[in-house]
């Protein structure tokens, strides 16, 4: 009798095993999109032409998808006309140029920086983005790209410190936010606006930086200080009401297992009955 | 003449609904020994329907569409009222209605209550744990984020390790050659309808097994005697024994409280156990996130698959250990129910649970 | 034997009136959520309009405001023809600017910009700007 049932209990437990069967094997490469040309040429090559692919691919351009042609033009699909400027090459700027070829994005950087002694000092041994930031291997922006090291290169530390002094408890409440609602998301919570509304924030504030301008980083401080503390309270307010449901929820289980002790003493008193 | 009375007094001229009640609650009597094991069906029957009300509250809100299926749902946990709440009872109690899908039938093995006159009761409760993980699987998707996208490519890919129709396999569970717009739609349609309805029939069929049988007496106590196994139908009485209810169905209440105070202590402080940070991202066919596992239900599948030289080969292996399983009453045939006297199967009945956790836990870290 | 059997029946008695007692609350705790769930909300579906003073938007020009805790801009194209969006940029949340000169809206954190109509131009915003609805009362403009 076995022997004609293993047949159809092979294919029935397939069949059902096939709904709990998983395998990691698989996730097809299909699925991404083809690296360009450029990092399929560029990314084998050794020494100088090889250098800003291992670069960039640690950098926070790479982590969002810009890749060598969102900056430098070209075709990133066609080896042939990979670096032609008909179809917009751009090829690596100049010095004087460096800030027009990062402001074509950035352009609320480029407009303060220009503004700025260090813009105005564009050609005549002033710094650029890459001065401080590097071309291939950027990575997020924050307060420790001012240091000794980097500005000693052309005047002394002590204003460089003072307005990083300046902006470092802002800085650092703006991370905080960041910190938190990252946290919150994590648990589900919507907070896809607040984390805009911080990003912009954060933006505006480091855009701050490049007019290297001391009074005018104190002057707005206060303002965005006080920009966060919005952020801040909606944070906290949904930090409240996370708080609450668990004492709500604590109650309820209380309740359960409170109930479930109370029906075991009340079946214990059905068994003494049954014992007798 | 009070009204409840009246009204009993109605339908029971009608229906006979005296004698039914009777017969299934204060005159239905169950083996003075019987234990808390035996509560697990009236849990798990509470648990399922807690799935459906929390499903079906669920479904007034989400919409099945690639583009809206991920908003909906953030809608449901940010804006309705309470909408969190039924949206984890939902998720969270999935994976304790798995946990005690479990427990139930390994207590029904060891006890050996799969065996004759009992083999259908034990085929229905396989094909009812193959359902839902089976809904487990197809809602998993709906919520269209990371994990969902990631979590179903990876598991309707196994198919694909089948020899000859593989392919062809993966393209029918997906209703094309990826994840995506037909996927939601077929499992949207299984998890909603199909699944649950034939969950429930099944479910009706399992209970009606249990009562026309008769429960089992549990095979402990040193009066135990082998039931006498019968040619022909015979419903197994229990004589002297306790009255369900009240006596027993109080003892089903505790263990219900019980759980459901887990199911609350997990949802409200654990929620994220089982929700991790993928499940908030909307699905990006284009990125695959590192470390996408299943859920811990499914983990042995998975390992096991890796574990085997071949995939034909591991799928083959799980395939024929679901078989033995589904098989079981007709491969283990003795009539001694008593566990101190079945050595053998005690024995691979214990490695087989520690190699399943072994197994789990290598699955979760690898 | 009475002696031991009264008190277990009012054992029981007084057990079930405690369980009865905390099933009740308990009740109560899972029909509220239920029932707040499913009962429509007194302000579902219906934001207050603001309104701006027709005067405050130029010929070609911008005005942005608050709108429910957002920001939004409304903007005058031609003369009576009034449209408003979101002035939250899709890409990551930056407030974006209209820039007269070329009638469009540029995003200053990675130069999206968007069409008089809030369509992508050009950049990484991924999707348009969202469009709110807009009527004309007099000398108030509505937005909502």
């Amino acid at each position: 009798m076995i022997w004609q049932i293993k047949p159809v209990g092979l294919v029935l437990g397939v069949g059902l095993l096939l709904a709990g069967s998983i395998s990691p094997a698989a996730a097809q490469d299909e699925s991404k999109p083809a690296e360009t040309v450029c990092i399929q040429c560029h990314g084998s090559q050794p020494g100088r032409l090889g250098e800003p692919v291992k670069q960039w691919r640690q950098s926070i351009h790479a982590a969002n998808g810009i890749s060598c042609h969102d900056c430098h033009g070209g075709d990133p699909t066609d080896f042939a006309m990979a670096m032609s400027p008909e179809r917009g090459f751009l090829g690596a700027p100049e010095a004087v140029g460096i800030p027009d070829f990062c402001g074509r994005c950035h352009v609320g950087v480029k407009e303060d920086y220009l503004a700025s002694r260090h813009g105005q000092a564009l050609g005549a041994g002033g710094p650029h983005c890459v001065t401080c930031h590097g071309n291939h291997a950027i990575v997020k922006a924050s307060l420790d790209l001012i240091n000794q090291q980097d500005c000693t290169r052309c005047h002394e530390f002590g204003r460089a410190q003072t307005i990083k002094e300046a902006m470092s408890e802002t800085d650092q409440r703006l991370t905080g936010l960041t910190t938190d609602l990252a946290e919150l998301h994590k648990v589900g919570i919507a907070v896809d606006e607040l984390e805009g509304t911080t990003f912009a924030l954060r933006n505006d504030f480091h855009r701050l930086f490049h007019s290297v301008d001391v009074e005018q980083v104190r002057q707005q401080t206060s303002q965005f200080q006080s920009r966060a503390a919005e952020i801040g309270g909606k944070i906290e307010k949904i930090q409240e009401e996370l708080h609450q449901r668990k004492l709500w929820g604590a109650l309820a289980a209380t309740l359960l297992f409170f109930a479930s002790a109370l029906f075991f003493l009340i079946r214990k008193t059905y068994q003494d009955e049954e014992q007798s | 003449m009070p009204l409840r009375k009246k009204i009993m007094d109605f339908i029971d001229a009608r229906l006979g609904m005296r004698d039914i009640l009777e017969q299934n609650l204060t005159k239905y009597l169950l083996p003075k020994n019987v234990n808390a094991w035996y509560t697990l069906g009236a849990v798990l029957l509470t648990l399922f329907t807690i799935q459906f009300v929390t499903g079906i509250l669920l479904l007034i809100h989400y919409v099945p569409d690639t583009k809206e299926a991920f908003q909906s749902v953030q809608q449901v946990t940010n804006e309705v009222p309470f909408g969190w709440l039924i949206r984890d009872l939902h998720a969270v109690g999935s994976n304790l209605t798995v946990a005690t899908l479990l427990l139930h039938m390994l207590s029904v093995m060891f006890m050996g209550s799969y065996k004759r006159p009992r083999e259908l009761t034990w085929i229905s409760g396989f094909l009812l744990f193959n359902l839902a993980l089976g809904l487990c699987l197809t809602g998993y998707l709906l919520p269209w984020s990371q994990l969902s996208f990631w979590a179903t490519t990876v598991a309707t890919d196994a198919a694909g390790a089948v020899p000859v129709v593989g392919d062809a396999l993966v393209r029918f569970m997906r209703g094309g050659a990826m994840v995506g717009e037909e996927t939601l739609g077929r499992f949207f349609a299984l998890h909603v309808m199909v699944l649950p309805l034939v969950l429930g029939m099944l479910i009706g069929f399992h209970l009606f097994c249990v009562r026309r049988v008769g429960i089992s007496k549990p095979p402990f106590g040193d009066d135990y005697q082998p039931p006498v196994i019968h040619e022909t139908f015979h419903h197994e009485e229990h004589p002297g024994g306790i009255p369900f209810f009240p006596n027993y169905a109080i003892k089903d209440l505790a263990v219900i409280c019980g759980f459901l105070g887990l199911l609350v202590v997990m949802v409200f402080f654990f929620p994220n156990l089982f929700i991790p940070p993928t499940a908030f991202e909307p699905a990006d066919p284009f990125t695959t996130p590192e470390h996408i596992k299943p859920e811990w239900y499914f983990l042995w599948a998975y390992q096991a698959l890796k574990v085997f030289p071949s995939e034909v080969i591991g799928l083959a292996v799980q395939g024929a250990f679901m078989t033995f399983l589904a098989l079981l009453p007709f491969i283990d045939r003795g009539e001694e129910r008593r566990p101190a006297r079945r050595p053998i199967f005690v024995a691979c009945y214990v490695l087989g649970i520690l190699v399943f956790v072994a197994i789990s836990i290598w699955g979760h870290y690898s | 034997m009475d002696r031991e059997t009264v008190p277990l029946a009012q054992r029981r008695s007084f057990l079930f009136i405690i369980v009865g007692a905390v099933g009740v609350v308990l009740g109560a705790l899972t029909a509220w959520p239920i029932w707040k769930f499913l009962a429509p909300g007194k302000t579902a579906g219906k934001l207050e309009k603001i309104s701006v003073a027709r005067g405050e938007v130029g010929v070609g020009k911008a005005h942005f405001f608050n709108f429910h805790g957002r920001p939004a801009v409304v903007l005058q194209l031609k003369p009576g023809d009034f449209s408003a969006f979101s002035a939250v940029c899709t890409h990551l949340g930056c407030i974006v600017k209209w820039v007269v000169e070329k009638q469009e809206f540029l995003c200053p954190c990675h130069a999206g910009r968007y069409s008089a109509e809030g369509a992508v131009l050009s950049g990484p915003p991924p999707k348009p700007l969202e469009s709110l609805p807009v009527a004309v009362e007099g000398d108030q403009v509505l937005i909502g």
